[in-house]
């Protein structure tokens, strides 16, 4: 059987691969990308404990449920968003987004 | 070690080998590739869980849907492929953020005391159960959850679309 | 009508200042028939009407002192009070007397002002506080009306506040008069602190039981006295009081000569045996009074500006009555004050007159006035005869009195008042000779004319009480107007007793013939000019430039305001700038504009940075947690 820790490690992997990815990268689709991968790693998190702590009410799988359907909403905005600012700034780069500076 | 283990480590090791590659790779249609490779793999981890019908989900709406939607957006950006444009100057910084929150997280997993297995017993969750449970017990929070897809999408539209005025 | 009644001698002009003050701020004096001053002058009058039958009261019932408690603070009681007994009686007479004759006066010397009702309700606020002040039984009461005279004195002199010296000569009146008071506060405040109370008669008992400190009572007695400098214009406090000469003139004899500088020898005199059971306060009192009176007649000599003449002569006088209190020549003071009062005022009056019809008070641009104002030149002669104290005249009887006491002083005390005798009939047979015989020096003077009766009565009033209230110190004329006999029988300092008249030929014989010596010099100098004053200056310039330049007093307080005061205030300025404003208020207004600076330098405007802040204050939170709770 697998052990919960190796779950948890493999999520905290992916969640922190994911923000480095959010951290470290400035094109806009590739934060986006970081995003979804911390956010997949959250919903490993769900699922192993529905399975290992909740198997009658599987509670966690229902939440991730939810977590999925709040990341596509978010998915969906945030390119939107990305494309607006593509056509005002010609570009994805979010460095360059930096008009909220002193 | 059964099947199901096997498989796990497996589909883990796809995971976390998509997200290193979406954070090295210089590239952003390939960023999308492993993302997918990562997604899929999170998609299975899930099938090993017990979580078939979130398996399923994963894998459609990911794989299927959100990165095919990014590459869209990649296209109708027109992202030039240097590393200068992807990158940003506190990567050191990012590395070493990330490093310790992998490391903090990781620390306090393994000193903390775990139940060691699936309790006896353990049954894939049955995709009845689940609309069953979504219907009645989650069945409000299910509606505000279609309420809030609905005003994304209107965002989306209104966000994204041309200024006319 | 009683001596209860005497309250109402002050509310009287306090009145007349209400209305005649709201008058004057409101713009309704234009409408009152000669803008008011009727009220004053009725109002003042009244004060000398009603004087009778106090003094009558007092007489027949003795010294009478009515308290009203005023309040109560905690085991404190606190009370208003009216003192009617004989030193306020004569004080009284004077000032009722003079003000009534002043306001007079003024109705014709100010004619045409434009704050015409301004100066009378000003006039009027004086001559209601002076009364106040005289009737005061408890020092607080004193003490309140000794600082409204002070105001009404600072609100005079700079009457006309357009000049910038008039302005400057109230400033200086004030101020300087204030560092008297200080002293006299906290004199008042002490034998508060020693005795529980603020009556006056309460602590004067105490003083006769012995129930003081002897260190305390001269403390206490200094300090008074240090008040009494301020406002007798006693040397060094002297040097306001040639300046406020820029008051109108009516307003310099009514308060700068008979009344508001004689405060300062009637709070003496009031508080005497306080004096008397403090020998070294009364050693002060007398040395005081001997520097002021020589240094004033000294400096009165050179003066060429009539008023400032008449003002010195004024500080000479005052320093004599306080030399004359010195050697405890307590009827002999107040007497000579009250003689004052009459022929000072006259002499003021006298010289409005002058300024009035010759239109000029320099010495330099009168001369040969006698003729176009026989009337002026008769009072003011009349007038310096009794400054001088040739018999029979006021002034001879009250010096006499005086010199009869301080003959009994140590020789040099005796000769100083001698000297002064002396320098005082000289400056006043100078200045009457130099403004009424010779050749007039100036167009002004040849079309002289003479002031107008509502001038010249109250000048002829005055003449008539410089004439004759001297007498009042022979037995036989003070039992004609019901005094108990002289005037030292109904006069006397509280645990005395009832002087009779006593007559020195020695003494007066020397004194009258000091002073007629001094006139003769003065004649020889500038009647006869058998002498040059011009060559006696020259040979003895060094003198003559030193009194001319008022003993270089001026020039030194000046030079301890410009270099001591004003560099102390530069120190504390620049104090005020550097640390205070500069580090104080900049200091933490720069630091948060330059924190302001460094800190946005933390805002790129870069989400990533934000996001890297974000998980950095994460791990930190989270270390923080672990370090310090688990």
């Amino acid at each position: 059987m697998i052990p919960l820790e190796h779950v948890l490690i493999v999520a905290a992997a992916l969640f922190s691969l994911g923000l480095y990815t959010v951290l470290a990268r400035r094109h806009a689709v590739l934060v986006l990308m970081g995003i979804e991968l911390m956010l997949n790693a959250v919903n490993i998190n769900f699922v192993a404990f529905a399975g290992y702590a909740d198997p009658d009410n599987f509670t966690g799988q229902i939440f991730a449920i939810f977590v999925i359907v709040v990341a596509v909403a978010e998915v969906g905005l945030a390119l939107a968003i990305i494309l607006r600012l593509f056509r005002l700034r010609a570009t994805a780069n979010l460095d360059e987004a930096n008009s909220m500076r002193w | 070690m059964t099947g199901i283990d096997l498989a796990f480590y497996v589909l883990a090791g796809f995971s976390i080998a998509g997200g290193l590659g979406l954070a090295v790779t210089r590239s952003v249609v390939h960023g999308a590739l492993f993302l997918i490779l990562a997604l899929m793999g999170v998609g299975g981890v899930f099938f090993t869980l017990l979580a078939d019908f979130l398996a399923l989900v994963q894998v459609l709406l990911y794989a299927g849907g959100v990165t095919i939607l990014m590459l869209f957006a990649m296209m109708l950006t027109q992202v030039r492929e240097q590393p200068e444009a992807t990158n940003n100057p506190q990567r050191p910084w990012a590395a070493l953020a990330s490093l310790a929150f992998f490391g903090a997280v990781t620390a306090t997993i393994v000193v903390t005391p775990w139940p060691r297995n699936l309790p006896e017993g353990a049954q894939h969750v049955e995709f009845v159960d689940i609309a069953g449970t979504l219907f009645t017990r989650w069945a409000v929070p299910f509606e505000i959850a279609s309420l809030l897809l609905l005003v994304a999408l209107i965002g989306a539209i209104i966000v994204a679309r041309e200024a006319t005025e | 009508m009683n001596a209860e009644s005497a309250w109402i001698l002050p509310a009287l002009p306090f009145a007349a200042f209400v209305i005649l003050g709201l008058a004057s701020l409101t713009g309704w004096d234009r409408r009152l028939p000669d803008r008011g001053s009727w009220l004053a002058v009725i109002a003042i009058a009244a004060g000398l009407v009603l004087f009778v039958p106090v003094t009558i009261d007092v007489l027949a019932n003795g010294p009478q002192d009515y308290v009203f408690p005023w309040f109560a603070a905690g085991q404190t009681q606190l009370s208003l009070g009216l003192l009617v007994d004989p030193l306020t009686i004569v004080m009284l007479g004077l000032v009722t007397f003079v003000a009534t004759c002043v306001a007079v006066y003024s109705t014709g010397y100010m004619h045409g002002e434009p704050r015409y009702a301004w100066y009378f309700a000003a006039l009027s606020l004086f001559v209601a506080s002076m009364l106040g002040l005289l009737l005061a039984d408890n020092l607080l009461q004193l003490y309140i009306c000794w600082e409204l005279v002070g105001v009404c004195s600072y609100l005079l002199v700079g009457f006309y506040h357009e000049r910038r010296s008039a302005a400057e000569a109230a400033k200086k009146a004030f101020i300087t008069t204030r560092i008297g008071d200080v002293g006299m506060l906290i004199g008042i405040l002490l034998l508060f602190q020693a005795t529980g109370t603020f009556h006056i008669g309460d602590i004067l008992a105490k003083v006769a039981n012995g129930g003081l400190e002897p260190n305390l009572m001269t403390a206490t007695a200094l300090l008074l006295f240090l008040g009494a400098m301020g406002k007798s214009a006693q040397f060094p406090l002297h040097v306001w009081l040639p300046d406020a000469m820029e008051g109108p003139t009516p307003v310099s004899a009514l308060i700068h000569a008979a009344t508001m500088v004689a405060a300062g020898v009637y709070l003496v005199a009031r508080m005497f045996p306080l004096f008397e059971a403090a020998p070294g306060a009364l050693a002060v009192v007398t040395a005081i009074g001997a520097i002021t009176t020589i240094l004033g007649a000294g400096i009165a000599l050179v003066m060429t500006d009539i008023k400032k003449v008449i003002a010195y002569s004024t500080i000479s006088k005052l320093g004599f009555m306080m030399l004359t209190l010195g050697v405890s020549g307590y009827t002999a003071a107040i007497f000579y004050l009250v003689t004052h009062g009459f022929f000072k005022a006259l002499l003021f009056l006298s010289a409005g007159s002058v300024i009035h019809g010759a239109g000029s008070q320099e010495a330099g641009e009168l001369g040969g006035l006698r003729r176009h104002m026989p009337l002026t030149a008769w009072v003011f002669g009349i007038a310096t005869l009794a400054l001088a104290g040739i018999p029979p005249l006021s002034g001879f009887w009250s010096k006499d009195e005086a010199m009869l006491a301080l003959s009994h002083a140590t020789l040099p005390v005796y000769a100083i008042s001698l000297v002064s005798v002396v320098l005082s009939s000289l400056y006043g047979g100078r200045l009457w000779l130099l403004t009424f015989t010779g050749a007039p020096r100036s167009h002004h003077a040849e079309h002289a004319h003479e002031s107008p009766p509502v001038m010249t009565l109250p000048m002829l009033a005055l003449a008539v009480m410089s004439v004759v209230s001297g007498f009042v110190a022979l037995p036989a004329v003070g039992r004609a107007i019901g005094l108990p006999g002289g005037l030292g029988e109904f006069l006397y300092p509280p645990g005395g007793h009832p002087a009779p008249y006593h007559f020195d030929p020695a003494v007066a014989g020397i004194s009258t013939f000091l002073a007629v010596a001094g006139l003769a010099i003065a004649a020889g100098f500038y009647l006869w000019r058998v002498w040059s004053s011009e060559r006696l200056a020259a040979a003895l310039r060094g003198l003559h430039q030193a009194l001319a330049r008022k003993l270089y007093l001026d020039d030194a307080y000046q030079a301890i305001i410009d270099y001591g005061a004003l560099a102390m205030g530069k120190a504390i300025a620049s104090f005020d700038r550097v640390f205070i404003n500069d580090v104080g208020i900049n200091g933490p207004g720069w630091l948060a504009v330059a924190a302001g600076g460094w800190l946005k330098l933390t805002q790129t405007g870069k989400v990533a940075n934000y996001a890297l802040g974000m998980i950095a204050g994460l791990l930190i939170t989270a270390a923080a947690i672990l370090t310090f709770f688990v």
